[in-house]
């Protein structure tokens, strides 16, 4: 049994910030209380061993919901795998984390859906759900068993990495995807407008001669996608919203009863276009990182609740795959070890975010949309939990990473606010920065 | 002035001194190009490596001349634009003219910013030859020298330059190294290929030509790449050259 005394309880989804004494027993949450005497606990714990921690100057708040991880298992293991993928969720906070299906082969089908939980299982850390895609061969075209996936275990729909360039094809899998009641997750990119563009268009892209991305490739598919929610009335997730266009498009289409909801990553809350250096292929992602404009009006979408939650869009590459020319590297910030710390150091710490609306994008809300057990301290609710520590400060050091990637824009850099224990299902899986 | 830089990367972070040392020596080279016996011991001993990876027949030869004129050992790494993404990457073969111990080494390649790339990993020296649509510092600086030799100082001098500016590396570092000089730039061209975002080089736009025209002391015209109509950015070169073309 845990006894976390003193701590700083933040649960949105029991609309709860405060100092309180948290108890976990048998892998659940006991319950949340003020002032427990020693008499008490040991009383609740019935002979059960027990491990007191000070929270005093941290908070716990639920394990975080990851919605877009690139895990890179089954194909490109050199990248990433799922044990190591799932080992940097728990070191950074995550309990959860949804993994994309633009593997090698894709996620198309139920054996392989299969595959992606059972090695998620098997590694033991996070919990690992699978995405399916929404086409077979994720080539924009027939439509994959969505049944019978869900009955594998697909958590949602996608062909994240590419976008479903036929509108038909988009109607047609909102529609059908209605039947397994998961929502279809776009990666809304106009394949034309984007072209072989390297970052978002503008006066860093005309300076530096990179090809640019417009804004235009990510809003003009934003809208058609609402639209196409709009009509069928299917569940639409909309991955990594990057311009402001795309969140006024967003913020219309909620006030008009849209089954709408959308996700930003933490490198748009934090970057912008004009701090890529030509020779720093780490900030090459995509959606690029777009104008200082872009990044306040995601800023204020997630104060507003346009945009329902956060997400790593974890995306690992080798160092050989990163050094090379901006134009031959490839797109993608490996982030699930750095994320929390980033967003808590230039976000929550200039105020510009709560640190209780960064807690419900990232736990409650992703675990309401997708159908998920955990975001929540409730009693009786499986302990995922992170204790975070807002005063611990850290290196990001290449050794000390547990991701096979290396393309965070932080390494060697220091960031302070970690999380500092981590359990999964009452189960300590990290403590001090080290995975256990 | 001592010089004091590595590498010649391009001129938007080049000092106004360190291009006027530049354009000085080259007007004394040029003197002694005029010599009967043009061969300098400034670079004995010295090796330059060519890393071509576009096919430049003239920029490459330029660059061989001018090392043995100097007295340099020259050697050349032809790479076939089709191997380029198989084959060996760039940081591969920089690793490899690491350990061969270049004194310098002229990179012409397709990706922007690849010499600055490679001018991070070597101990020698770089000079880009032309990289991406990024910069070719040394066809600017040439430009800049026969503008000089034309007109004396070019400050408050006003430079028009016509054509796929989006595209060109030359035209960037032009606007760069004539602006530090005082020069006025003018970027004209259709809005497809002079798009509002190259304001950022701090030049004039315009798509008229006409009025661009008067009052200018140097008109530069771009070469235009025929894949560019392919991909839609002008209709026709019979178009284009109705509003782009410079006649006498
Ligand atoms: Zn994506």
């Amino acid at each position: 049994m845990w006894w976390l005394k003193d701590v700083w309880v933040i649960d949105p989804s029991q609309n709860l910030s405060g100092s309180r004494d948290v108890l976990v027993k048998g892998g659940q949450i006991l319950e949340i209380s003020s002032s427990l005497s020693e008499e008490e606990v040991l009383a609740k714990a019935q002979g059960e061993s027990l491990e007191t921690v000070d929270g005093k100057g941290k908070f716990v708040f639920p394990g975080l919901i990851d919605v877009h991880t690139h895990l890179r298992e089954p194909g490109q293991e050199d990248k990433e795998d799922i044990l190591s993928g799932s080992r940097a969720a728990v070191r950074g906070g995550f309990t959860t984390i949804l993994a994309m299906a633009n593997t090698q082969p894709v996620i198309d089908n139920r054996a392989l859906i299969e595959f992606v939980r059972l090695q998620g299982e098997r590694a033991g850390y996070a919990h690992v759900l699978p995405i399916g895609t929404v086409t077979k061969g994720m080539l924009g075209g027939e439509l994959v068993e969505m049944a019978d996936m869900k009955a594998g275990g697909a958590a949602a729909f996608s062909d994240d990495g590419k976008n479903i360039q036929n509108a038909e094809v988009m109607r047609l899998a909102l529609e059908y995807a209605k039947l397994t009641g998961l929502p279809i997750i776009s990666h809304c990119e106009d394949k034309d407008l984007a072209g072989d563009g390297q970052m978002r268009r503008g006066m860093a892209s005309a300076r530096m001669g990179l090809k640019g991305i417009p804004a235009s490739a990510e809003s003009v598919i934003v809208a058609r996608d609402l639209l196409l929610a709009e009509e069928t009335g299917g569940k639409l997730h909309l991955a990594h919203i990057s311009t402001t266009e795309s969140v006024d498009l967003i913020r219309r289409a909620k006030t008009r009863g849209v089954d709408v909801t959308a996700e930003v990553n933490p490198h748009h809350l934090i970057f912008c276009d004009e701090e890529i250096r030509l020779t720093d292929t780490v900030l090459k992602v995509n959606p690029p990182l777009g104008s200082r404009g872009d990044r306040e009006s995601l800023i204020e979408g997630l104060r507003d609740g346009t945009l329902d939650m956060i997400a790593t869009d974890h995306a690992p590459h080798t160092l050989a795959e990163k050094a090379r020319p901006f134009a031959e590297a490839p797109f993608g910030i490996a982030s699930l070890e750095t994320a929390l710390s980033a967003i808590w150091q230039y976000l929550v710490l200039p105020k510009r975010l709560s640190l209780e609306r960064v807690i419900e994008a990232w736990s409650y809300s992703p675990a309401q949309r997708f159908g998920l057990s955990g975001g929540t301290l409730k009693a009786g609710a499986a302990a995922d939990m992170v204790l975070f520590d807002p005063d611990f400060s850290e290196v990001i050091d290449s050794a000390q990473l547990v991701s096979k990637a290396r393309n965070t824009p932080f390494l060697q850099k220091t960031l302070q606010g970690f999380p500092v224990m981590v359990w999964v299902e009452g189960q300590l899986v990290q403590r001090n920065r080290t995975v256990l | 002035m001592k010089w004091q830089r590595k590498d010649i990367l391009g001129l938007e972070d080049m000092s106004v001194e360190d291009i006027r040392h530049i354009l000085h020596t080259a007007k004394v080279m040029k003197e002694i190009l005029m010599r009967p016996i043009k061969k300098l011991p400034t670079l004995k001993g010295k090796s330059v490596v060519n890393l071509f990876y576009e096919a430049s027949t003239r920029t490459r030869t330029s660059f061989e001349m001018a090392a043995k004129v100097l007295g340099a050992d020259t050697s050349s790494i032809a790479v076939a634009q089709s191997s380029v993404s198989k084959g060996e990457s760039l940081y591969d073969t920089a690793k490899t003219i690491q350990a061969m111990r270049a004194d310098l080494v002229i990179l012409r390649h397709p990706s922007s910013g690849s010499a600055n790339f490679l001018a991070d990993i070597l101990d020698s020296g770089v000079i880009n030859a032309g990289d991406g649509q990024h910069e070719h510092p040394t066809q600017a600086l040439l430009d800049i020298f026969t503008m000089e030799e034309q007109l004396g100082d070019l400050n408050g001098k006003k430079v028009v330059i016509v054509g796929d500016v989006l595209h060109s590396r030359v035209a960037r570092s032009n606007a760069w190294g004539l602006q530090k000089l005082g020069v006025n730039v003018t970027f004209v061209g259709p809005p497809t290929l002079v798009p509002v975002e190259m304001e950022g080089l701090g030049v004039k736009l315009t798509h008229d030509l006409d009025g661009a025209l008067p009052g200018a002391d140097v008109v530069m015209a771009l070469r235009l790449q025929l894949e560019r109509q392919k991909s839609g950015l002008f209709p026709s070169l019979r178009e284009y050259s109705q509003l782009y073309g410079l006649t006498t």
